[in-house]
């Protein structure tokens, strides 16, 4: 189910009334529910890979048991590696199977081997990169002895599949999220209201930024070969739009609706494209997955701490380990790999922990410095999208090349030029608003607090209004489900 | 929570105002560009308004005719009256079944035909309908039916356009609105049709395809069938001529033809009657006056022969 479609506007009021109304005594109860409508919410797409997620539910509530059961060292490790094994075995085989089978063919007939296997036509379960990580982090903190395992069973299946973010994220420590299915959830007026103002937003953005910028991006990514260079940069730049509007939009609606029923996700988006650094930018780019591999990884390999080369190593591993979990294509691990690049020299020179508060703070414009830092990083970020939305490393070399030619001067020329002016237009209101709610948890949370209740409802009706002007005609799907 | 509740209704009415309000002022006062998502031509290609003004004061005719602007621009109700036959043309731009059925819907009872001849044509059953549907919810009064058939295709511009609509209708905008007979080198003539200046069709080579039917028009098109045989209304499909080169690029014409066929009387004029693409066509899809009387005469030989009920008046 889509958050942008009819069926979930439908959805979201029944649970909703059914929530506060019908289940508001029972705690298990409400829990109860809410596994049953995240199934509903997923079974909506496929109903089949349900299979994967209450089997991976079943695993890891029974791993954790055991354990805090085990003292035994191996036999913790055993049942440590068993929740790794199950679940990036699913991941592995449903995301990278082909990938690893593709790549080991085509080695061993560069050296001349022949070797027949078919390919497997895989659909890949939608936020299952989401999913498993965010019941791997349970296991794993319960063995680093973190956490304690949970007993109630509803409750952990309602953590790992909890539906505003089972598809698509924040990626939820069991440390944040787990406890709150333990206790009664009152109704808070305040925070719904909130709630309602985030996902009013995160639509926003999804509709009428990232859907329209798709468009344009989608058309001038998929006909690169026949446009010029000055056309690519503008198909790069509407990318940049678009998957900052689809992902932080969908964040910012999963919040939103958790606020409705009562709880608190992680932040996974600060503004980053006001970023001054791309040390900066990866403290506030999908956070909850950065954090995850800082601290299941990139601090279990040793952090920062060590030579120079162990912290180069370990900078590359994470970086290219977050590019792999995108998907299975070289596009992504480059992507990881570029980012790498930009923030090795950073760290290197310890300029990494250079720009902790937000941008120009308390001033209504950025100096001359921090916007030619911020400029000289959505530049850098481009660039690396430019990778992670080709089709393959061929066509992102040869969409480069023609960037860095001299058609890079010439007029940009794409069907509909004069339609993507108003989405331009409308770029530039979004990144307006972005710029003044920026110390804000999201854009719009603090604009309109001391108005009052028609001025500011005149706003909310305005940004209604603008998503019905300017939606485009076919709904698309969150890019972020595909990871 | 009562408060949470009775703040969010009183939102969604103050929504709807406002809404409805803002869009009246967007339509008139800002540029083009920044109204993608509303298409509201009133009295715009294919002369629907006038169409649409001239059915309420008609009744009792014994021909009703259905379907896109191959039948608007395809059955000369004059040709048909000279023959005693009188005729009304409801005919719309892309009209699918699920505007067919809404027209039907609204003035099946006062027309009272005694025969439908419904123009069918695969692609406008493979069409979502947007544009159809944008004519006629511009261009006549808006009810229940209007919302039914917005549901169902679901989109944007339609739903933005019918809001406009509801609006306009409630507060009597464009009430002085009226259409001439003739604009550029078109005329409307009484009875729905629209006769074009003679012009011919330079024939071009078009890209095959399959013919695919989309499943909720099909539903309407079951439901078309169904209301007019319950009236015991004599029904006919009629796949009216297109230049050769357009129709000989659907591989599965038969296929079309067996799914007709199969809910009442079809007679496909593109196997019946040989016509020249460059002589008897102005454009890709329509004939041109000479072909329409080719056309229209073979037809009434055909009703003739078959002994519709129209000829027993």
């Amino acid at each position: 189910m889509l958050f942008n479609s009819i069926d979930f506007a439908i959805f979201l009021p029944i649970v909703f009334i059914l929530y506060w109304f019908l289940t508001n005594k029972n705690l298990k109860l409400q829990n109860l529910l809410i596994v049953a409508s995240s199934y509903i919410f997923y079974g909506w797409w496929d109903w089949r890979f349900l299979s994967l997620i209450i089997f991976s539910t079943i695993v890891d509530y029974l791993v954790g048991i055991g354990l805090a059961k085990q003292e035994n060292k191996s036999k913790r490790k055993i049942l440590l590696w068993t929740s790794i094994l199950v679940n990036l075995g699913f991941l592995g085989f449903f995301k990278y199977y082909n990938f690893f089978l593709d790549n080991f063919i085509t080695t061993f007939s560069f050296f001349g081997a022949e070797i027949n296997a078919n390919s497997l036509n895989i659909i890949l379960p939608v936020g299952i990169s989401f999913y498993t990580f965010q019941t791997l982090s349970y296991s794993i903190d319960i063995y680093k002895q973190k956490l304690e395992p949970t007993k109630d069973f509803i409750a952990f299946a309602a953590f790992v599949s909890f539906f505003p973010q089972l598809v698509a994220g924040p990626i939820e420590r069991a440390t944040n999220l787990l406890p709150q299915f333990y206790k009664k959830r009152h109704f808070d007026y305040s925070n719904s209201v909130d709630g309602m103002r985030q996902i009013l937003w995160g639509l926003f953005k999804k509709i009428v930024i990232a859907d329209n910028c798709a468009v344009y991006a989608n058309q001038i990514f998929n006909n690169s070969e026949y446009l010029n260079g000055s056309t690519l940069v503008i198909g790069a730049i509407f990318f940049t739009f678009q998957i900052y509007g689809d992902f932080s939009g969908y964040t910012d609606i999963a919040i939103g609706v958790s606020r409705l029923f009562g709880f608190d996700l992680t932040q996974n988006f600060k503004f980053p494209y006001f970023s001054r650094d791309i040390a900066e930018f990866w403290r506030r780019w999908h956070i909850s997955l950065s954090t995850w591999f800082r601290d299941y990884l990139y601090i279990p390999l040793g952090g920062s701490r060590g030579s120079t080369w162990m912290k180069v190593r370990n900078t590359f591993i994470i970086f290219i380990v977050s590019g792999f979990w995108h998907g299975a294509n070289w596009t992504f691990i480059f992507w990881g790999i570029l980012n790498a690049i930009y923030f090795i020299p950073l760290l290197l020179t310890k300029k990494n922990r250079n720009n902790l508060e937000t941008v120009a703070q308390g001033k209504l414009i950025p100096s001359f410095k921090e916007f030619s830092f911020m400029l000289l990083t959505f530049g850098l970020t481009m660039f690396a999208w430019i990778f992670f939305r080709s089709e393959n490393i061929g066509h992102a070399i040869s969409y480069i090349s023609e960037i860095l030619s001299l058609s890079l001067f010439e007029i940009p020329k794409f069907t509909g030029k004069s339609s993507a002016l108003t989405i331009i237009f409308l770029i530039g209101c979004f990144l307006f608003v972005e710029w003044q709610g920026r110390e804000g948890r999201y854009a719009i949370s603090d604009i309109g607090q001391k108005w009052n209740r028609t001025l500011r409802w005149i706003f909310y009706s305005l940004i209604i209004f603008a998503i019905g002007m300017f939606m485009p005609s076919v709904e698309s799907p969150f890019i972020y489900f595909q990871f | 929570m009562k408060n949470f509740i009775s703040n969010t209704v009183l939102f969604l009415l103050f929504l709807s105002i406002f809404y409805s309000t803002f869009l009246i002022i967007w339509v008139h006062y800002a540029p083009s560009r920044f109204k993608p998502n509303i298409i509201y031509n009133m009295g715009s290609y294919g002369f629907m308004y006038s169409r649409l003004s001239e059915i309420k004061n008609y009744e009792n005719t014994n021909i009703l005719f259905l379907g896109s602007s191959h039948a608007y621009r395809g059955f000369d109700t004059r040709i048909f009256l000279d023959k005693g036959l009188k005729s009304f043309n409801l005919g719309s731009s892309s009209q699918t079944p699920l505007q067919t059925k809404v027209l039907l819907k609204r003035y099946l009872e006062r027309l009272n035909p005694k025969l439908v001849i419904y123009e069918v044509y695969p692609e406008t059953f493979t069409i979502d309908g947007v544009e159809s549907s944008l004519d006629i919810i511009a261009n006549d009064k808006n009810d229940l039916h209007s919302i039914e058939m917005a549901l169902k295709i679901n989109n944007i511009k339609i739903y933005n356009t019918l809001i406009y609509c509801f609006t306009r209708d409630l507060l009597g905008l464009d009430n002085s609105f009226s259409v001439p007979k003739i604009i550029g080198n078109e005329k409307y003539i009484s009875g729905g049709y629209v006769e074009k200046e003679l012009s011919f069709y330079k024939a071009s080579e078009f890209e095959k395809k399959e013919i695919s039917l989309r499943d909720y028009q099909l539903v309407s098109f079951l439901e078309i069938v169904k209301m007019i045989k319950n009236k015991n209304i004599e029904l006919i499909f009629v796949y009216a001529p297109i230049p050769k080169v357009n129709y000989q690029r659907y591989s599965n014409n038969h296929y079309f033809d067996s799914v007709m066929s199969t809910y009442s009387k079809f007679y496909n004029f593109n196997e019946i009657i040989d016509l020249n693409d460059s002589l008897h066509f102005f454009d890709s899809h329509h004939l041109n006056q000479n072909g329409v009387k080719i056309f229209n005469n073979k037809l009434i030989e055909l009703l003739d022969i078959n002994k519709s009920r129209t000829n027993n008046k």
